[in-house]
């Protein structure tokens, strides 16, 4: 496997290989099912959005993590 | 004639320098390394951080309700929630920044000075906020 994956900019892990495209699109794509999920048993916007961004913050920790463990440039 | 040139290549020559230092090398690497830590630390303190503001809002606008109360209540709803991001998660990143910080101190030789707090000082900042989550989970 080629390492590194991701590389950093500020709080934010880009992606800087096919692998980590992959991994960052999975991320869009169980936000976009959770969003779908959560709006049809919720009971206002709010709580839609509240929810929402809690799903939202717990993806940008697992793939943040995924991103620095994969991020590392092997030692030669 | 070879005994003259090779004494003039000597004068030219000088001391040898080594411009790139394995120790420099290891300094550098381990603050980028604290760099990304502190930002993946931050993603997770993010989650509990949240989850307070929340709850600093019900309790606002939600009469006879404080932080605590509602901490309370989240806690006996959701036990295992509020034992990963209030407890387990916070003390892990104490450890976690407390060796980075650590680490940093003794590979760049034990410095007293503003330049070094200006390498950790996010790392500071997430030890502070994770120890005041512990201590309002604690209340």
């Amino acid at each position: 496997m080629n390492f590194p994956w991701f590389k950093r900019i500020g709080i934010f892990f880009i992606p800087a290989a096919i692998a980590g495209w992959i991994i960052l699109l999975a991320g869009f794509a169980f936000a976009i099912y959770s969003f779908i999920d959560i709006d049809n048993r919720s009971h206002s916007v709010s709580d839609t959005m509240m929810n929402f961004v809690f799903m939202c913050l717990i993806i940008g920790a697992v793939y943040s993590l995924i991103a620095y463990v994969t991020s590392r440039v092997p030692k030669k | 004639m070879e005994t003259q040139n090779f004494e003039k290549k000597l004068t030219e020559m000088g001391k040898p320098e080594i411009h790139n230092l394995k120790h420099e090398d290891m300094l550098s690497r381990s603050i980028i390394n604290a760099k990304d830590k502190s930002v993946v630390s931050w993603w997770w303190l993010s989650v509990p951080v949240f989850i307070i503001l929340m709850l600093l809002m019900k309790s606002t606008f939600m009469p006879g309700t404080t932080l605590i109360s509602n901490m309370h209540e989240l806690e006996s709803k959701q036990k295992f929630i509020s034992l990963v991001f209030f407890l387990i998660t916070p003390l892990i990143l104490i450890i976690i920044n407390v060796l980075t910080i650590r680490r940093i101190h003794f590979l760049s030789g034990g410095p007293k000075s503003f330049n070094f707090l200006e390498a950790v000082w996010f790392n500071i900042l997430i030890i502070a906020v994770s120890a005041l989550i512990l201590i309002i989970y604690s209340l």
